[in-house]
Protein backbone atom coordinates (compact mmCIF):
# COMPACT_ATOMS: atom_id res chain seq x y z
CA UNK A 1 0.00 0.00 0.00
CA UNK A 2 1.24 3.31 -0.77
CA UNK A 3 1.07 5.90 2.20
CA UNK A 4 -0.83 8.91 1.02
CA UNK A 5 -1.37 12.13 3.10
CA UNK A 6 -4.46 13.11 2.80
CA UNK A 7 -7.69 10.82 4.27
CA UNK A 8 -9.83 8.57 1.84
CA UNK A 9 -13.14 10.21 1.79
CA UNK A 10 -13.26 13.85 3.79
CA UNK A 11 -16.89 15.25 4.17
CA UNK A 12 -17.78 18.90 4.93
CA UNK A 13 -20.50 19.50 6.38
CA UNK A 14 -22.59 17.78 3.49
CA UNK A 15 -26.04 18.50 3.17
CA UNK A 16 -28.43 16.33 1.27
CA UNK A 17 -32.54 17.10 0.41
CA UNK A 18 -34.70 15.30 -1.18
CA UNK A 19 -37.43 17.89 -2.25
CA UNK A 20 -38.50 19.32 1.38
CA UNK A 21 -37.01 16.72 2.87
CA UNK A 22 -33.41 17.15 4.52
CA UNK A 23 -32.05 13.95 5.17
CA UNK A 24 -28.19 14.76 5.66
CA UNK A 25 -27.87 17.78 8.27
CA UNK A 26 -24.39 18.55 7.83
CA UNK A 27 -21.94 15.47 8.15
CA UNK A 28 -17.96 16.05 8.94
CA UNK A 29 -16.28 12.57 8.45
CA UNK A 30 -12.93 11.42 7.77
CA UNK A 31 -11.78 7.88 6.68
CA UNK A 32 -8.12 7.47 6.80
CA UNK A 33 -6.28 4.62 3.81
CA UNK A 34 -6.90 1.19 5.06
CA UNK A 35 -9.56 2.12 7.57
CA UNK A 36 -12.64 0.18 8.15
CA UNK A 37 -15.31 2.86 9.25
CA UNK A 38 -18.54 1.30 10.16
CA UNK A 39 -21.75 3.51 9.89
CA UNK A 40 -24.69 2.79 12.38
CA UNK A 41 -28.19 3.92 13.12
CA UNK A 42 -31.33 3.71 12.75
CA UNK A 43 -33.34 3.25 9.28
CA UNK A 44 -33.91 6.97 8.00
CA UNK A 45 -30.90 8.39 9.83
CA UNK A 46 -29.53 8.65 6.10
CA UNK A 47 -25.99 6.55 6.50
CA UNK A 48 -27.04 5.08 3.53
CA UNK A 49 -27.81 8.29 1.94
CA UNK A 50 -24.13 9.36 2.57
CA UNK A 51 -22.75 6.14 1.36
CA UNK A 52 -24.37 6.69 -1.72
CA UNK A 53 -22.79 10.25 -1.93
CA UNK A 54 -19.51 9.02 -2.03
CA UNK A 55 -19.42 7.50 -5.25
CA UNK A 56 -21.81 10.40 -6.40
CA UNK A 57 -25.23 8.19 -7.20
CA UNK A 58 -26.71 11.39 -5.36
CA UNK A 59 -25.45 14.46 -5.72
CA UNK A 60 -25.65 16.78 -2.41
CA UNK A 61 -26.89 20.30 -2.22
CA UNK A 62 -24.37 21.57 0.12
CA UNK A 63 -20.96 21.36 1.51
CA UNK A 64 -17.85 19.51 -0.13
CA UNK A 65 -16.93 16.02 -0.62
CA UNK A 66 -13.40 14.62 -1.29
CA UNK A 67 -12.48 11.09 -2.26
CA UNK A 68 -8.99 10.29 -2.37
CA UNK A 69 -8.38 14.14 -2.57
CA UNK A 70 -10.54 14.89 -5.62
CA UNK A 71 -14.10 16.99 -5.42
CA UNK A 72 -16.34 14.04 -5.90
CA UNK A 73 -18.40 14.72 -9.36
CA UNK A 74 -17.32 18.77 -9.83
CA UNK A 75 -14.34 20.44 -10.44
CA UNK A 76 -13.59 23.63 -8.41
CA UNK A 77 -11.66 26.47 -10.05
CA UNK A 78 -11.90 30.05 -8.65
CA UNK A 79 -13.92 29.31 -6.05
CA UNK A 80 -16.03 28.25 -8.78
CA UNK A 81 -17.36 24.71 -9.17
CA UNK A 82 -17.95 22.94 -12.44
CA UNK A 83 -19.81 19.75 -13.10
CA UNK A 84 -18.45 16.62 -13.86
CA UNK A 85 -19.27 15.20 -17.48
CA UNK A 86 -20.73 11.41 -17.34
CA UNK A 87 -17.58 10.14 -18.61
CA UNK A 88 -15.40 11.39 -15.39
CA UNK A 89 -17.66 10.88 -13.03
CA UNK A 90 -17.40 7.30 -14.47
CA UNK A 91 -13.75 7.52 -14.11
CA UNK A 92 -13.76 8.56 -10.43
CA UNK A 93 -16.11 5.47 -9.48
CA UNK A 94 -13.90 2.61 -10.91
CA UNK A 95 -12.28 3.50 -7.78
CA UNK A 96 -14.95 3.08 -5.86
CA UNK A 97 -16.67 -0.63 -5.40
CA UNK A 98 -20.07 -0.90 -4.10
CA UNK A 99 -22.17 -3.72 -2.89
CA UNK A 100 -25.56 -3.36 -2.16
CA UNK A 101 -27.67 -4.42 0.37
CA UNK A 102 -30.25 -6.59 -2.79
CA UNK A 103 -26.87 -7.81 -4.51
CA UNK A 104 -28.36 -6.05 -7.85
CA UNK A 105 -26.05 -8.69 -10.05
CA UNK A 106 -26.81 -8.42 -13.76
CA UNK A 107 -29.72 -11.25 -13.74
CA UNK A 108 -28.61 -12.29 -17.56
CA UNK A 109 -25.21 -13.02 -17.32
CA UNK A 110 -23.40 -15.74 -15.32
CA UNK A 111 -21.38 -14.86 -12.30
CA UNK A 112 -18.12 -15.11 -14.02
CA UNK A 113 -19.71 -12.56 -16.60
CA UNK A 114 -21.07 -10.16 -13.97
CA UNK A 115 -17.25 -10.17 -12.35
CA UNK A 116 -15.48 -9.53 -15.98
CA UNK A 117 -18.07 -6.97 -17.23
CA UNK A 118 -16.40 -4.22 -15.98
CA UNK A 119 -12.95 -4.86 -16.60
CA UNK A 120 -13.39 -6.04 -20.06
CA UNK A 121 -15.54 -2.78 -20.62
CA UNK A 122 -14.43 0.12 -18.46
CA UNK A 123 -10.63 -0.95 -18.69
CA UNK A 124 -10.39 -2.56 -21.70
CA UNK A 125 -8.65 -5.94 -20.51
CA UNK A 126 -8.70 -8.52 -22.67
CA UNK A 127 -11.50 -11.33 -22.31
CA UNK A 128 -9.04 -13.87 -21.84
CA UNK A 129 -7.29 -11.62 -18.93
CA UNK A 130 -10.33 -10.51 -17.59
CA UNK A 131 -11.88 -14.52 -17.54
CA UNK A 132 -8.17 -15.92 -15.55
CA UNK A 133 -8.69 -12.87 -13.07
CA UNK A 134 -12.25 -13.29 -12.34
CA UNK A 135 -12.04 -16.98 -11.61
CA UNK A 136 -9.57 -15.93 -8.92
CA UNK A 137 -11.75 -13.66 -7.57
CA UNK A 138 -14.46 -16.38 -7.38
CA UNK A 139 -11.72 -18.71 -5.96
CA UNK A 140 -11.16 -15.80 -3.03
CA UNK A 141 -14.70 -15.40 -2.00
CA UNK A 142 -15.32 -19.10 -1.97
CA UNK A 143 -17.60 -19.55 -5.24
CA UNK A 144 -14.41 -21.47 -7.55
CA UNK A 145 -17.62 -23.90 -8.44
CA UNK A 146 -20.39 -21.18 -9.06
CA UNK A 147 -18.75 -19.47 -12.11
CA UNK A 148 -21.19 -20.57 -14.53
CA UNK A 149 -24.28 -20.15 -12.64
CA UNK A 150 -26.67 -17.68 -13.13
CA UNK A 151 -28.05 -15.06 -10.12
CA UNK A 152 -31.33 -16.80 -9.74
CA UNK A 153 -29.36 -20.49 -9.52
CA UNK A 154 -27.48 -18.84 -6.28
CA UNK A 155 -28.53 -18.66 -2.62
CA UNK A 156 -28.66 -14.56 -1.30
CA UNK A 157 -25.07 -15.35 0.60
CA UNK A 158 -23.40 -16.55 -2.97
CA UNK A 159 -25.01 -13.64 -4.68
CA UNK A 160 -23.14 -11.06 -2.32
CA UNK A 161 -20.07 -12.79 -2.59
CA UNK A 162 -20.44 -12.55 -6.26
CA UNK A 163 -20.85 -9.08 -5.98
CA UNK A 164 -18.16 -8.46 -3.47
CA UNK A 165 -16.27 -10.49 -6.30
CA UNK A 166 -17.30 -7.75 -9.06
CA UNK A 167 -16.62 -5.11 -7.27
CA UNK A 168 -12.72 -6.39 -6.21
CA UNK A 169 -12.16 -6.91 -9.99
CA UNK A 170 -11.67 -2.99 -10.55
CA UNK A 171 -9.38 -2.90 -7.94
CA UNK A 172 -10.53 -0.41 -6.39
CA UNK A 173 -9.19 1.81 -3.71
CA UNK A 174 -12.29 2.49 -1.48
CA UNK A 175 -15.08 -0.35 -1.31
CA UNK A 176 -18.97 0.81 -0.10
CA UNK A 177 -20.59 -1.55 1.47
CA UNK A 178 -24.65 -0.58 1.84
CA UNK A 179 -26.62 -2.81 4.37
CA UNK A 180 -24.46 -5.74 2.39
CA UNK A 181 -26.09 -8.62 5.25
CA UNK A 182 -29.53 -7.23 5.63
CA UNK A 183 -31.45 -9.52 2.90
CA UNK A 184 -29.89 -12.36 3.84
CA UNK A 185 -30.86 -15.61 5.79
CA UNK A 186 -29.30 -15.72 9.43
CA UNK A 187 -27.61 -18.71 8.66
CA UNK A 188 -25.89 -16.82 5.39
CA UNK A 189 -24.38 -13.74 6.95
CA UNK A 190 -21.79 -15.56 8.78
CA UNK A 191 -20.18 -16.01 4.96
CA UNK A 192 -20.27 -12.31 3.44
CA UNK A 193 -19.28 -11.27 7.16
CA UNK A 194 -16.07 -13.47 6.86
CA UNK A 195 -15.47 -12.31 3.65
CA UNK A 196 -15.52 -8.99 4.41
CA UNK A 197 -13.48 -9.73 6.98
CA UNK A 198 -10.59 -11.01 4.97
CA UNK A 199 -10.95 -8.33 2.51
CA UNK A 200 -10.17 -5.99 5.58
CA UNK A 201 -7.01 -7.55 6.79
CA UNK A 202 -5.74 -7.55 3.41
CA UNK A 203 -5.40 -4.11 4.39
CA UNK A 204 -8.59 -2.20 2.04
CA UNK A 205 -10.10 1.33 2.94
CA UNK A 206 -14.10 -0.06 3.81
CA UNK A 207 -16.89 2.24 4.71
CA UNK A 208 -19.67 -0.52 6.18
CA UNK A 209 -23.32 0.68 6.69
CA UNK A 210 -24.30 -1.89 9.17
CA UNK A 211 -26.55 -3.37 11.64
CA UNK A 212 -24.25 -6.49 12.49
CA UNK A 213 -22.28 -4.90 15.74
CA UNK A 214 -20.46 -8.01 16.04
CA UNK A 215 -18.60 -7.46 13.05
CA UNK A 216 -18.07 -3.25 14.12
CA UNK A 217 -17.02 -4.42 17.41
CA UNK A 218 -14.36 -6.84 15.97
CA UNK A 219 -13.28 -5.75 12.75
CA UNK A 220 -14.59 -1.86 12.83
CA UNK A 221 -11.35 0.67 13.89
CA UNK A 222 -13.81 3.71 13.53
CA UNK A 223 -17.19 3.62 14.04
CA UNK A 224 -20.00 6.65 13.42
CA UNK A 225 -23.78 6.57 14.84
CA UNK A 226 -25.94 8.59 12.38
CA UNK A 227 -29.31 9.40 13.61
CA UNK A 228 -31.90 12.31 11.67
CA UNK A 229 -29.18 13.40 9.17
CA UNK A 230 -26.53 14.27 11.93
CA UNK A 231 -23.42 12.58 13.51
CA UNK A 232 -24.36 11.72 17.07
CA UNK A 233 -21.70 9.87 18.26
CA UNK A 234 -18.32 8.76 16.72
CA UNK A 235 -15.06 6.99 18.12
CA UNK A 236 -13.75 3.43 18.05
CA UNK A 237 -16.03 0.90 18.03
CA UNK A 238 -15.45 -1.00 21.22
CA UNK A 239 -16.08 2.38 23.09
CA UNK A 240 -19.06 3.28 21.22
CA UNK A 241 -20.62 0.16 21.78
CA UNK A 242 -19.36 -0.73 25.06
CA UNK A 243 -19.47 2.92 26.47
CA UNK A 244 -22.21 4.87 24.77
CA UNK A 245 -21.71 8.28 25.37
CA UNK A 246 -25.09 9.94 24.22
CA UNK A 247 -29.01 8.82 25.25
CA UNK A 248 -29.52 8.61 21.57
CA UNK A 249 -26.68 6.04 21.29
CA UNK A 250 -27.48 4.17 24.68
CA UNK A 251 -31.48 4.18 23.61
CA UNK A 252 -30.49 2.37 19.91
CA UNK A 253 -28.00 0.02 21.02
CA UNK A 254 -30.19 -1.11 23.85
CA UNK A 255 -32.23 -2.27 21.48
CA UNK A 256 -30.02 -4.05 18.42
CA UNK A 257 -27.96 -5.52 21.22
CA UNK B 1 -33.36 -37.92 -6.35
CA UNK B 2 -33.76 -38.79 -2.80
CA UNK B 3 -35.41 -41.70 -1.48
CA UNK B 4 -37.72 -41.63 1.79
CA UNK B 5 -35.78 -44.43 3.00
CA UNK B 6 -32.66 -41.83 2.89
CA UNK B 7 -31.57 -41.41 6.54
CA UNK B 8 -30.11 -38.34 8.02
CA UNK B 9 -27.88 -38.22 10.89
CA UNK B 10 -29.94 -36.94 14.02
CA UNK B 11 -33.34 -37.30 11.91
CA UNK B 12 -34.87 -40.62 13.63
CA UNK B 13 -35.79 -43.26 10.38
CA UNK B 14 -39.11 -42.50 9.48
CA UNK B 15 -42.48 -44.79 8.72
CA UNK B 16 -42.64 -46.77 5.91
CA UNK B 17 -44.08 -44.99 3.50
CA UNK B 18 -47.31 -44.62 2.71
CA UNK B 19 -47.96 -45.39 -1.35
CA UNK B 20 -48.74 -43.24 -3.95
CA UNK B 21 -52.18 -41.43 -4.15
CA UNK B 22 -54.35 -42.41 -7.09
CA UNK B 23 -57.40 -40.36 -7.01
CA UNK B 24 -60.02 -40.25 -9.06
CA UNK B 25 -59.62 -36.72 -10.91
CA UNK B 26 -62.78 -34.22 -10.82
CA UNK B 27 -64.89 -34.92 -13.90
CA UNK B 28 -65.83 -32.26 -15.75
CA UNK B 29 -69.30 -33.43 -17.46
CA UNK B 30 -69.85 -29.72 -18.99
CA UNK B 31 -66.92 -29.85 -21.01
CA UNK B 32 -68.47 -32.80 -23.14
CA UNK B 33 -71.62 -30.86 -23.67
CA UNK B 34 -69.96 -27.38 -24.82
CA UNK B 35 -67.84 -29.88 -27.34
CA UNK B 36 -70.87 -31.77 -28.52
CA UNK B 37 -72.54 -28.11 -28.95
CA UNK B 38 -69.68 -26.61 -30.88
CA UNK B 39 -69.05 -29.74 -32.66
CA UNK B 40 -72.79 -29.07 -34.34
CA UNK B 41 -72.38 -25.85 -34.89
CA UNK B 42 -69.30 -25.93 -36.94
CA UNK B 43 -70.84 -28.98 -39.20
CA UNK B 44 -73.24 -26.26 -40.02
CA UNK B 45 -71.21 -23.75 -40.74
CA UNK B 46 -68.46 -25.77 -42.66
CA UNK B 47 -71.72 -26.98 -44.41
CA UNK B 48 -73.06 -23.81 -45.57
CA UNK B 49 -69.33 -22.72 -46.53
CA UNK B 50 -69.01 -25.77 -48.88
CA UNK B 51 -72.57 -25.70 -50.66
CA UNK B 52 -72.81 -22.03 -50.51
CA UNK B 53 -72.27 -20.65 -54.51
CA UNK B 54 -71.44 -17.62 -54.30
CA UNK B 55 -67.83 -18.93 -52.62
CA UNK B 56 -66.86 -20.58 -55.55
CA UNK B 57 -64.02 -22.73 -53.95
CA UNK B 58 -62.30 -23.74 -57.40
CA UNK B 59 -61.72 -19.74 -57.85
CA UNK B 60 -60.09 -19.66 -54.69
CA UNK B 61 -58.00 -22.13 -54.92
CA UNK B 62 -56.85 -20.67 -58.18
CA UNK B 63 -56.57 -17.23 -56.99
CA UNK B 64 -54.87 -18.52 -54.14
CA UNK B 65 -52.16 -19.33 -56.90
CA UNK B 66 -52.27 -16.86 -59.28
CA UNK B 67 -49.12 -15.44 -60.51
CA UNK B 68 -49.92 -11.71 -59.91
CA UNK B 69 -51.48 -12.45 -56.09
CA UNK B 70 -47.95 -14.82 -55.28
CA UNK B 71 -46.24 -11.53 -56.51
CA UNK B 72 -47.98 -9.39 -54.34
CA UNK B 73 -47.41 -11.94 -51.75
CA UNK B 74 -43.98 -11.62 -51.69
CA UNK B 75 -44.42 -7.42 -51.85
CA UNK B 76 -46.01 -7.79 -48.92
CA UNK B 77 -43.47 -9.72 -46.89
CA UNK B 78 -40.76 -7.67 -48.20
CA UNK B 79 -42.92 -4.41 -47.34
CA UNK B 80 -43.45 -5.72 -43.96
CA UNK B 81 -39.73 -6.91 -43.36
CA UNK B 82 -38.25 -3.44 -44.46
CA UNK B 83 -40.92 -1.20 -42.75
CA UNK B 84 -40.29 -3.58 -39.27
CA UNK B 85 -36.64 -3.05 -39.37
CA UNK B 86 -37.47 0.46 -39.98
CA UNK B 87 -39.69 0.77 -36.69
CA UNK B 88 -37.92 -1.44 -34.47
CA UNK B 89 -34.37 0.87 -35.15
CA UNK B 90 -36.37 4.00 -35.01
CA UNK B 91 -38.18 2.84 -31.81
CA UNK B 92 -35.41 1.73 -30.35
CA UNK B 93 -33.50 5.36 -31.17
CA UNK B 94 -36.72 7.35 -30.25
CA UNK B 95 -37.18 5.50 -27.04
CA UNK B 96 -33.55 5.98 -25.81
CA UNK B 97 -33.83 9.91 -26.52
CA UNK B 98 -36.95 10.00 -24.72
CA UNK B 99 -35.63 9.19 -21.65
CA UNK B 100 -32.54 10.85 -22.49
CA UNK B 101 -31.54 13.62 -19.50
CA UNK B 102 -31.00 15.99 -22.52
CA UNK B 103 -34.11 18.14 -23.30
CA UNK B 104 -33.83 18.63 -26.76
CA UNK B 105 -33.46 15.16 -27.59
CA UNK B 106 -36.38 13.98 -25.34
CA UNK B 107 -38.53 17.14 -26.37
CA UNK B 108 -37.77 15.89 -30.13
CA UNK B 109 -38.66 12.04 -29.67
CA UNK B 110 -42.03 13.49 -27.71
CA UNK B 111 -42.80 15.83 -30.88
CA UNK B 112 -42.21 12.99 -33.12
CA UNK B 113 -44.50 10.44 -31.21
CA UNK B 114 -47.05 12.92 -30.52
CA UNK B 115 -47.29 13.54 -34.42
CA UNK B 116 -47.32 10.32 -35.94
CA UNK B 117 -49.40 8.17 -33.26
CA UNK B 118 -51.79 11.55 -33.28
CA UNK B 119 -52.49 10.54 -37.01
CA UNK B 120 -54.02 7.76 -38.59
CA UNK B 121 -51.02 5.64 -41.05
CA UNK B 122 -53.68 5.90 -44.24
CA UNK B 123 -53.43 9.74 -43.83
CA UNK B 124 -49.52 9.57 -43.05
CA UNK B 125 -49.15 7.41 -46.67
CA UNK B 126 -51.08 9.47 -48.44
CA UNK B 127 -48.64 12.32 -47.29
CA UNK B 128 -45.89 10.42 -48.30
CA UNK B 129 -47.63 9.36 -51.20
CA UNK B 130 -48.33 13.10 -52.38
CA UNK B 131 -45.07 14.94 -51.08
CA UNK B 132 -44.16 15.14 -54.21
CA UNK B 133 -46.87 17.54 -55.00
CA UNK B 134 -45.40 19.64 -52.19
CA UNK B 135 -42.15 19.16 -52.37
CA UNK B 136 -41.07 18.18 -56.41
CA UNK B 137 -37.67 19.15 -56.28
CA UNK B 138 -35.26 17.76 -53.46
CA UNK B 139 -31.78 19.54 -52.82
CA UNK B 140 -28.63 19.62 -51.41
CA UNK B 141 -27.21 22.83 -50.17
CA UNK B 142 -26.62 25.77 -47.81
CA UNK B 143 -30.36 26.58 -46.15
CA UNK B 144 -31.77 29.47 -47.51
CA UNK B 145 -28.80 29.63 -50.01
CA UNK B 146 -27.46 28.54 -53.07
CA UNK B 147 -28.50 24.96 -54.19
CA UNK B 148 -25.94 22.23 -55.56
CA UNK B 149 -27.58 19.18 -56.37
CA UNK B 150 -31.91 18.02 -56.65
CA UNK B 151 -33.54 15.56 -57.15
CA UNK B 152 -36.86 15.41 -58.15
CA UNK B 153 -39.12 13.96 -55.24
CA UNK B 154 -40.50 10.98 -57.40
CA UNK B 155 -37.47 9.40 -58.59
CA UNK B 156 -35.81 9.85 -55.57
CA UNK B 157 -38.69 8.50 -53.41
CA UNK B 158 -40.08 5.56 -55.61
CA UNK B 159 -43.53 3.66 -54.39
CA UNK B 160 -42.36 1.17 -52.96
CA UNK B 161 -40.21 3.67 -50.22
CA UNK B 162 -42.81 5.50 -50.14
CA UNK B 163 -44.81 2.75 -48.36
CA UNK B 164 -41.88 1.57 -46.21
CA UNK B 165 -41.68 5.13 -45.16
CA UNK B 166 -45.30 5.77 -44.18
CA UNK B 167 -45.08 2.84 -42.04
CA UNK B 168 -42.25 2.20 -40.55
CA UNK B 169 -41.91 5.68 -39.58
CA UNK B 170 -45.28 4.97 -38.00
CA UNK B 171 -44.59 2.02 -36.65
CA UNK B 172 -41.31 3.39 -34.67
CA UNK B 173 -43.55 5.92 -32.82
CA UNK B 174 -45.69 2.89 -31.36
CA UNK B 175 -42.36 0.64 -30.90
CA UNK B 176 -40.72 3.84 -29.20
CA UNK B 177 -43.15 3.25 -26.37
CA UNK B 178 -42.99 -0.63 -25.96
CA UNK B 179 -39.36 0.38 -25.50
CA UNK B 180 -39.38 2.35 -23.19
CA UNK B 181 -42.06 0.47 -21.17
CA UNK B 182 -38.84 -2.38 -21.67
CA UNK B 183 -35.92 -0.41 -20.39
CA UNK B 184 -38.15 1.09 -17.04
CA UNK B 185 -39.07 -2.14 -16.30
CA UNK B 186 -35.86 -2.93 -15.68
CA UNK B 187 -34.95 -2.20 -11.64
CA UNK B 188 -32.66 0.70 -11.01
CA UNK B 189 -30.49 -1.12 -8.76
CA UNK B 190 -29.10 -2.93 -12.15
CA UNK B 191 -27.98 0.88 -13.49
CA UNK B 192 -26.86 1.50 -10.22
CA UNK B 193 -24.50 -1.34 -9.66
CA UNK B 194 -23.35 -0.45 -13.13
CA UNK B 195 -22.87 3.08 -12.79
CA UNK B 196 -20.56 2.15 -9.29
CA UNK B 197 -18.49 -0.35 -11.69
CA UNK B 198 -17.54 2.87 -13.69
CA UNK B 199 -19.78 2.16 -16.64
CA UNK B 200 -20.85 5.13 -18.57
CA UNK B 201 -24.81 5.74 -19.24
CA UNK B 202 -24.16 4.01 -22.75
CA UNK B 203 -22.16 0.91 -21.57
CA UNK B 204 -24.75 0.81 -18.86
CA UNK B 205 -28.01 1.37 -21.27
CA UNK B 206 -26.54 -0.93 -24.24
CA UNK B 207 -24.91 -3.95 -22.08
CA UNK B 208 -26.82 -4.03 -19.48
CA UNK B 209 -30.30 -2.27 -19.57
CA UNK B 210 -31.52 -2.87 -23.05
CA UNK B 211 -30.80 -7.09 -22.68
CA UNK B 212 -32.68 -7.52 -19.59
CA UNK B 213 -35.65 -5.02 -21.40
CA UNK B 214 -35.41 -7.52 -24.31
CA UNK B 215 -38.05 -9.87 -22.09
CA UNK B 216 -40.74 -7.43 -21.82
CA UNK B 217 -40.08 -6.14 -25.76
CA UNK B 218 -40.66 -9.22 -27.40
CA UNK B 219 -43.88 -10.14 -26.33
CA UNK B 220 -45.57 -6.74 -27.59
CA UNK B 221 -42.95 -6.78 -30.47
CA UNK B 222 -44.25 -10.02 -32.19
CA UNK B 223 -47.84 -8.55 -31.84
CA UNK B 224 -46.44 -5.64 -33.97
CA UNK B 225 -45.12 -7.96 -36.36
CA UNK B 226 -48.20 -9.54 -36.66
CA UNK B 227 -50.10 -6.23 -37.04
CA UNK B 228 -48.20 -5.24 -39.73
CA UNK B 229 -48.04 -7.77 -41.84
CA UNK B 230 -52.11 -7.14 -41.65
CA UNK B 231 -51.50 -3.51 -42.07
CA UNK B 232 -49.48 -3.38 -45.51
CA UNK B 233 -52.98 -3.60 -46.94
CA UNK B 234 -53.42 -0.25 -46.47
CA UNK B 235 -50.84 0.55 -49.00
CA UNK B 236 -53.22 -0.61 -51.40
CA UNK B 237 -54.93 2.93 -51.19
CA UNK B 238 -52.07 4.12 -52.90
CA UNK B 239 -51.80 1.85 -55.92
CA UNK B 240 -49.14 -0.25 -54.17
CA UNK B 241 -49.70 -3.81 -55.93
CA UNK B 242 -49.26 -5.69 -52.66
CA UNK B 243 -51.55 -9.01 -51.63
CA UNK B 244 -54.69 -7.03 -50.86
CA UNK B 245 -54.82 -4.83 -54.35
CA UNK B 246 -53.57 -8.06 -56.37
CA UNK B 247 -56.73 -9.99 -54.74
CA UNK B 248 -58.86 -6.58 -55.42
CA UNK B 249 -57.34 -6.42 -59.02
CA UNK B 250 -58.78 -9.80 -60.23
CA UNK B 251 -61.82 -9.58 -58.17
CA UNK B 252 -62.48 -6.50 -60.13
CA UNK B 253 -61.66 -7.95 -63.04
CA UNK B 254 -63.41 -11.45 -62.78
CA UNK B 255 -66.41 -10.40 -60.61
CA UNK B 256 -64.95 -13.23 -58.41
CA UNK B 257 -65.06 -10.80 -55.03
CA UNK B 258 -65.55 -13.04 -52.31
CA UNK B 259 -63.44 -15.93 -53.72
CA UNK B 260 -60.78 -13.66 -53.94
CA UNK B 261 -60.77 -11.91 -50.74
CA UNK B 262 -61.03 -15.27 -49.40
CA UNK B 263 -57.98 -16.59 -51.17
CA UNK B 264 -55.98 -13.11 -50.09
CA UNK B 265 -57.24 -14.22 -46.42
CA UNK B 266 -55.80 -17.20 -46.28
CA UNK B 267 -52.31 -15.95 -47.19
CA UNK B 268 -52.92 -13.90 -44.18
CA UNK B 269 -53.76 -16.19 -41.90
CA UNK B 270 -51.29 -18.56 -42.92
CA UNK B 271 -48.48 -16.07 -42.74
CA UNK B 272 -49.46 -15.07 -39.22
CA UNK B 273 -49.68 -18.43 -37.87
CA UNK B 274 -45.97 -18.69 -38.83
CA UNK B 275 -45.49 -15.61 -36.88
CA UNK B 276 -47.49 -16.87 -33.85
CA UNK B 277 -45.68 -19.92 -33.59
CA UNK B 278 -42.26 -18.21 -34.05
CA UNK B 279 -43.36 -15.69 -31.52
CA UNK B 280 -44.03 -18.24 -29.13
CA UNK B 281 -40.54 -20.08 -29.46
CA UNK B 282 -38.53 -16.46 -28.98
CA UNK B 283 -40.87 -15.40 -25.80
CA UNK B 284 -39.91 -19.01 -24.22
CA UNK B 285 -36.31 -18.41 -25.35
CA UNK B 286 -36.13 -15.09 -23.07
CA UNK B 287 -38.27 -16.02 -20.55
CA UNK B 288 -35.49 -18.65 -19.77
CA UNK B 289 -33.94 -17.88 -16.16
CA UNK B 290 -37.14 -15.89 -14.72
CA UNK B 291 -40.00 -18.13 -15.46
CA UNK B 292 -39.70 -21.01 -12.92
CA UNK B 293 -41.45 -23.33 -15.12
CA UNK B 294 -41.37 -22.97 -19.08
CA UNK B 295 -44.87 -22.98 -20.84
CA UNK B 296 -45.04 -26.34 -22.20
CA UNK B 297 -44.75 -26.66 -26.38
CA UNK B 298 -47.64 -27.99 -27.54
CA UNK B 299 -46.35 -31.03 -28.86
CA UNK B 300 -45.29 -31.33 -25.32
CA UNK B 301 -48.79 -30.40 -24.30
CA UNK B 302 -50.02 -33.40 -26.48
CA UNK B 303 -47.57 -35.94 -25.15
CA UNK B 304 -48.79 -35.36 -21.95
CA UNK B 305 -52.60 -35.28 -22.55
CA UNK B 306 -52.08 -38.93 -24.36
CA UNK B 307 -50.18 -40.30 -21.66
CA UNK B 308 -52.78 -38.98 -19.23
CA UNK B 309 -55.79 -41.13 -21.52
CA UNK B 310 -53.69 -43.92 -21.72
CA UNK B 311 -52.98 -44.47 -17.63
CA UNK B 312 -56.20 -43.25 -17.07
CA UNK B 313 -57.27 -46.60 -18.99
CA UNK B 314 -54.95 -48.87 -17.23
CA UNK B 315 -56.76 -47.12 -13.84
CA UNK B 316 -52.79 -45.07 -13.25
CA UNK B 317 -53.56 -41.56 -12.70
CA UNK B 318 -50.91 -40.84 -10.27
CA UNK B 319 -48.19 -38.46 -10.59
CA UNK B 320 -49.11 -37.01 -14.40
CA UNK B 321 -49.14 -33.63 -15.02
CA UNK B 322 -51.25 -31.68 -17.62
CA UNK B 323 -54.01 -30.96 -18.93
CA UNK B 324 -57.30 -33.54 -19.86
CA UNK B 325 -60.67 -33.32 -20.56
Amino acid sequence: MTTTLHPMVRAEQVHKSYGQLEVLKGIDLEVQPGEVFCLVGPSGSGKSTFLRCINHLEQINAGRLYVDGDLMGYRERNGKLYELKDREVALKRRDIGMVFQRFNLFPHLTAIENVMEAPVRVKGESKQAARERAEARLAQVGLADKAASYPSQLSGGQQQRVAIARALAMEPKLMLFDEPTSALDPELVGDVLDCMRELAEQGMTMIVVTHEMGFAREVGDALVFMDGGVVVESGHPREVLTNPQHERTRAFLSKVL
Amino acid sequence: MTTPQDTTPGVPPTKERPEDIRAVPVRHPGRWVAIACIAVLAAMFLHAMITNSVLHWDVVGQVFTYPTVIQGMEKTLLLTLCAMVLGIVGGVLLAVMRLSRNPVLSGVSWLYIWVFRGTPVLVQLFFWNFMGAIFPKVGLGIPFGPTWVSWNYNDLVPLFMVCVLGLGLNEAAYFAEIVRAGILSVDEGQAEAAASLGLTHAQTLRRIVLPQAMRVIIPPAGNETISMLKTTSLVSAIAFEELTRAGQDIGARTLYIIPSLIAVSLWYLLFTSILSVGQFYIERHYGRGTNRALPATPWQKVKSNVLTLRLRSTGNTGGTIGGSL
